[in-house]
């Protein structure tokens, strides 16, 4: 056994050879690394990224020692980047590790095509007016950007992206595709060379469940003008009917049989969001094959996902019934990649740019796409939601989290005018609350949502915070974008849509449907 | 609550004061919820339970099992039970002690029980449990099979099962398999 | 604008420590004299030096705390490197608690850490009292609830059944899986303890044994065949160990053979080890969260700095990010947090009178009762072979029997009469020994 699929064997598990590969294909930049930043790191180095480079201009100081395990007392005075580099380094030898002694607001404003070399970069700590320059830049350099802050109690982070889109979002729960409204031929064969009213109690009791409602269903629907039960009266008959067929009391497939019926009544077709647009990516060209699809051969339906739960049955019965989904499954790919060939034809591309073993997982996947589109930093504060906004903030168990989102722009603005944020220093807090507030009203006038307040308690904490980066919430907000980080990269699981506002008083944090 | 641990620490300071306590033994949930389970004991004539290691470890017993009617009559079956102390959390471990010819136990004494794996409930306890077994005894059944010849035999041949049954408990071999004398 | 403050290692901490603040803690005294007490007074324990233990020392390392111990009886495996960043491969075979301490004590100058290597119910009871906060990083039920009992068995109750604060040995809880976890608070006496809500973690799912035996229809079903079934019928006698490499390739075979006899796809040595060990993925990311969570409440329990978590967090990154802050209530009646029933007994009374007492104090109601106390049962009404062998100590004074302590805990089990209804009860009893020093002051310490 390889000692690296070794090491990686806990989250291999996870997101598999291919999420790890294309970790290890990926080049992360990170801007800026006190805690959040290194934090951040650390938890990609360790899960195996293919190259980092750290942004920071910064020599260490004697604060940072209390706030950073990626320097110690020898690294006073020595360029920060390179300290955090070389710590970071230790954890992982497989990870290319480079730092760059630089401020990340010089080399936005000086160097912008410096950024397109990277797969993903992670900005942290910055201020507004930096982020929007760098969201225009990665957007236009394809970039993909997560932003990540830490501030006294409080945080964020946002993913800046334009477009998204995952074939494996690999939820928890998901309805099985098992198509029992609906047999195909195959199916319905399979299920008619059994008898459910076979003598043998041990054949009777290992009917897989499928077979049993697939067969009910047709019985029931002779005795009610060819439809399935639709209301909860006939649902609950229809349960009653399956009970009455039980041969004795203990029989595990019956009762599964009866939790099972509701697969049968769920309605049919596709409730998931692929959406259609008219980009040419690998992904919107299946997304067009899919359309046609279920247009055509799929009669309304996507491909087959082709895996069956668990389910009490006697071996070959299940094996057999697994061989079908699996065949249909496996047909309807080969059709469906005929028509992603056809369409890479059509709009002139190389038919065989798209790789089989993709078109393969999508099909499987085809119930569950995912597209997530994030709207720039720039229009996110040009154009406000102030409907939303009110709607967080008369909501009593988070408005905290919306009010430290409000007010943590509130110190970039407060910081543009003072040249320190409130509270920063331990002179004058009085006097960097009432601008604070100032700055807050003002801030909320803007946002469309004059009439609301923040709570003095708020704002005051906000000037305590004095822009502290505390090492544990680093941890929080850290973790937090590396695990989003991940999701990104691998393209598997489903990233957060909106902007994280952390609360670390009560941890009543929130998701804000901002962006 | 740091002006509690201040004042702890001071105490622990200056006082380290002779520890009163005598080194007592932590006793878990588990342990109690058992001792429960075994003080409510409700066992028939024909079950009978014992503490190997005495009075003061609940966790680890023994149950003999005689059962007085079925094709087992007139056998004596030993099963050990070892119970977790996250015990009702997770079901008590049972195995059969005594090499047995029965459908629903193996020759290594996995028994085939389901509320001893995959319907065991916290509310269940161990009464229930021998309950359960004692009910192996007098109703074997063929379609759930540990030993897969032994149920086929009572499924196509209750006679020859029965027989193959006593032959058994009188310590004798069936096939390759030597029993144990328990009767 | 004000001057820069003075170089310091706390620089961002004493925001927080040194400031007053309005979203705090009831006791929050903010200062230079919180900052020094919370590194002179505060004993940490991290229970567990893997994914989250590593975690929780660095954070706690940085969060102002310098008395720290860390307990863990496990080595240091390949599979670990992934994320518990404390271990290199050169430690592999090293004990976790050991080589966790050392590391981050290198980096954090200041901090002790005092490692254990050993199991946790090895340490006498005495040593977690040691402790003001125990934070635990887990993986196991059996040790939560080891731990959550020991700690709560601390828990002392006025005679108004008010938990004396003083007495409270604060827990933080982290758990993950995947892209999921928690954090919770339990502080004995307030919130509800790991034993209140049990039923948050739902029961491991096991295989009925004649399906492996007779309709296997998965991978699992084979592997858990080869390692549950055949394992014994080969291997008579010899136990099988799940960390022996020759037996898991073993195990590993089987069901290869298995799975081809009956045309079961899926059976690789990685989801062997996966059905045989449970393994439970894990990843960097979400035990940083977690644990850092963990810490941050562990810091506002010492100083007060900000308000709790109240009292259970669950994070879940699968789909989008959620969170949700979910407050539990305690069980009143649980048998290890709660106050359990107050009787006052003088030493004389022997254990048969003190059984008589139970069916008539009204606050027990309770018949043909079983007694016991730490582990000894002192009486058991049932089954004869227990009743015979405990029936002796019913003559003897309960003082004596209670190793002469003048105030302990003990179980009853019995019926329970209330309302001419009958229901089998078990219950907690605090006994109080009159007329012994100690414990007269029993009633003054409520309010503290």
């Amino acid at each position: 056994m390889a000692e690296p699929k070794t090491k990686y064997d806990r989250q291999l598990r996870i997101w598999g050879e291919q999420g790890q590969a294309a970790l290890e294909k990926a080049s992360i930049c990170l801007l800026n690394c006190g805690p959040t930043g290194s934090e951040t790191l650390k938890n990609l180095v360790l899960g195996g990224v293919g190259s980092i480079t750290i942004v920071d201009g910064s020599k260490v100081e004697f604060g940072d020692l209390g706030n950073n395990f990626m320097v110690d007392d020898s690294s006073l005075g020595q360029s920060k980047a390179k300290c955090v580099c070389s710590f970071l380094q230790e954890l992982n030898d497989a990870v290319k590790a480079k730092f760059i002694e630089e401020y990340p607001e010089a080399l936005i404003d000086t160097n912008p095509s410096f950024f397109s070399q990277f797969t993903l970069v992670v900005a942290t700590q910055l201020v507004e007016e930096s982020m929007v320059k760098l969201d225009r830049i990665c957007r236009q350099e394809n970039v993909m950007l997560i932003f990540a802050r830490s501030y006294g109690l409080t945080g964020l982070v946002r993913i800046s992206v334009k477009e998204h889109t995952v074939i494996e979002s690999k939820p928890d729960h998901f309805l099985d595709d098992l198509r029992l409204n609906n047999p195909w031929p195959e199916l319905r064969g399979f299920t008619e060379a059994i008898d459910l009213n076979v003598q043998d109690p041990v054949a009777h009791k290992h009917i897989p469940y499928v077979v049993i409602l697939v067969k009910m269903a047709d019985e029931w629907k002779t005795s009610h003008g060819g439809t399935l039960p639709s209301t909860r009266e006939q649902k609950r008959e229809f349960k009653e009917l399956l009970k009455a067929r039980m041969a004795a009391t203990d029989e595990d497939n019956y009762k599964e049989a009866i939790d099972a019926s509701f697969k049968l009544f769920a309605p049919q077709g596709i409730s998931n969001c692929a959406e259609v647009g008219s980009s040419s990516s690998d992904f919107w060209v299946m997304v067009a094959a899919l359309k046609e699809f279920i247009a055509n051969e799929g009669g309304g339906e996507v491909p087959l996902e082709g895996s069956i739960p668990d389910m009490t049955s006697s071996t070959e019965h299940y094996v057999n019934l697994q061989k079908i989904y699996q065949a249909k499954s496996e047909a309807d790919y080969l059709v469906l990649e005929e028509r992603v060939r056809n369409i890479l034809k059509k709009i002139g591309r190389d038919p065989h740019s798209i790789l089989k073993a993709t078109i393969k997982s999508f099909s499987k996947n085809a119930r569950k796409l995912k597209v997530c589109r994030y709207r720039s930093i720039e229009d996110e504060y040009n154009n406000p939601s102030p409907a939303e906004l009110q709607k967080y903030l008369t909501d009593e168990d988070y408005s905290i989290a919306v009010g430290f989102y409000i007010l943590l722009r509130a110190v970039d603005r407060y910081a543009a005018n003072f040249n320190h944020f409130p509270g920063q220093f331990d002179g004058g807090l009085d006097e960097d609350i009432s601008r604070l507030k100032t700055t807050a009203v003002s801030l909320l006038n803007d946002l469309g949502c004059s009439g609301l307040t923040l709570t003095e308690d708020l704002i005051n904490e906000m000037c305590r915070f004095g822009a502290a980066e505390l090492h544990a919430v680093a941890a929080v907000i850290g973790g937090i974008a590396s695990q989003e980080v991940i999701k990104l990269i691998t393209k598997q699981f489903v990233p957060m849509t909106g902007t994280f506002a952390f609360n670390a008083i009560d941890h009543k944090s929130r998701l804000l449907n901002l962006c | 609550m740091i002006r509690l641990f201040k004042v702890k620490e001071k105490q622990r300071e200056t006082a380290e004061n002779a520890k009163d306590e005598a080194v007592r033994r932590k006793q878990t949930a588990g342990e109690l919820r058992l001792h429960k389970d075994i003080s409510e004991l409700n066992l028939p004539q024909s079950c009978g339970i014992t503490f190997p290691n005495g009075k003061d470890d609940l966790m680890n017993f023994e149950v003999s099992i005689r059962p007085d009617e079925g094709y087992y009559h007139g056998g004596a079956f030993l099963f050990s039970f070892k119970v977790s102390p996250i015990y009702p959390h997770e079901a008590p471990k049972v195995k059969c002690k005594t090499t047995i010819y029965h459908p629903n136990i193996d020759l290594e004494g996995n028994v085939c029980l389901n509320i001893l794996r995959e319907d065991w409930k916290p509310v269940l306890n161990i009464n229930t449990v021998i309950y359960g077994l004692y009910h192996l005894f007098t109703e074997p059944n063929y379609e759930d099979p540990l030993n897969h010849d032994a149920a086929q035999m009572l499924r196509d041949d209750p006679k020859l099962f029965e027989s193959n049954v006593r032959w058994a408990m009188k310590g004798c071999r069936i096939g390759d398999t030597f029993y144990s004398q328990c009767i | 604008m004000a001057d820069a403050a003075p170089p310091s290692k706390s620089r961002d901490l004493d925001k927080l420590l040194l400031r007053p603040g309005n979203l705090v803690g009831p006791t929050f005294d903010p200062g230079v004299q919180l900052r020094d007490d919370l590194q002179e007074y505060v004993r940490v324990l991290v229970v567990g030096a893997g994914g989250l233990g590593c975690e929780l020392l660095k954070d706690l390392a940085l969060s102002g705390f310098k008395n720290l111990e860390v307990i863990d009886m496990d080595r240091i495996e390949v599979t670990n490197l992934n994320r518990q960043f404390l271990f290199r491969l050169e430690d592999v075979g090293k004990p976790k608690a050991e080589v966790a301490a050392k590391r981050v004590m290198e980096r954090v100058s200041g901090v002790n850490i005092v490692p254990h290597f050993c199991r946790i119910e090895d340490k006498d009871i005495e040593f977690y009292n040691d402790f003001n906060i125990i934070a635990l990083g887990l993986d196991s039920i059996e040790a939560r609830s080891y731990i959550n009992a020991v700690a709560c068995s601390f828990l002392e109750y006025d005679s108004d059944d008010n938990p004396r604060e003083e007495t409270m040995k604060p827990m933080v809880d982290g758990g993950t899986e995947g892209f999921k976890g928690h954090a919770r608070v339990i502080v004995p006496g307030v919130t509800p303890c790991f034993e209140c809500t049990i039923w948050l973690f739902p029961p491991q799912v096991k295989f009925p044994l004649c399906t492996l035996a007779e309709t296997p229809r998965n991978a699992a079903h084979c592997i858990e065949y080869a390692h549950l079934i055949k394992w014994d019928e080969v291997h008579s006698g010899q136990s099988f160990d799940p960390d022996n490499p020759d037996h898991m390739k073993w195990v590993y075979d089987e069901a290869v053979k298995r799975a081809e006899l009956f045309g079961i796809p899926g059976v690789t040595y990685s989801l062997t080890q996966g059905v045989v060990k449970n393994i439970i993925p894990a990843i960097a990311s979400t035990n940083a969260i977690i644990s850092a969570a963990c810490t941050l409440e562990t810091l506002k329990i010492a100083s007060g700095c900000s308000k709790t978590l109240s009292n259970y967090l669950t994070y879940n990154g699968v789909e989008g990010l959620h969170t949700k802050v979910t407050e539990f209530v305690k069980d009143k009646d649980c048998l290890v947090c709660g106050p359990g029933v107050l009787i006052e007994l003088d030493t004389t009374v022997t254990l048969k009178k003190f059984i008589d007492m139970l069916e008539e104090d009204p606050k027990m109601l309770m018949t043909k009762a079983s007694i016991t106390y730490h582990g000894k049962n002192l009486y058991m009404q049932a089954p004869p072979v227990l009743e015979e062998m405990t029936r002796s100590n019913l003559e003897l004074p309960l003082y004596d029997l209670m190793d002469k302590i003048p105030k302990d805990v003990l179980h009853a089990t019995g019926t329970i009469n209330k309302d001419d209804k009958k229901s089998s009860g078990l219950r907690k009893l605090r006994v109080v020994f009159r007329g012994i020093d100690g414990v007269t002051d029993m009633d003054m310490a409520g309010g503290a």
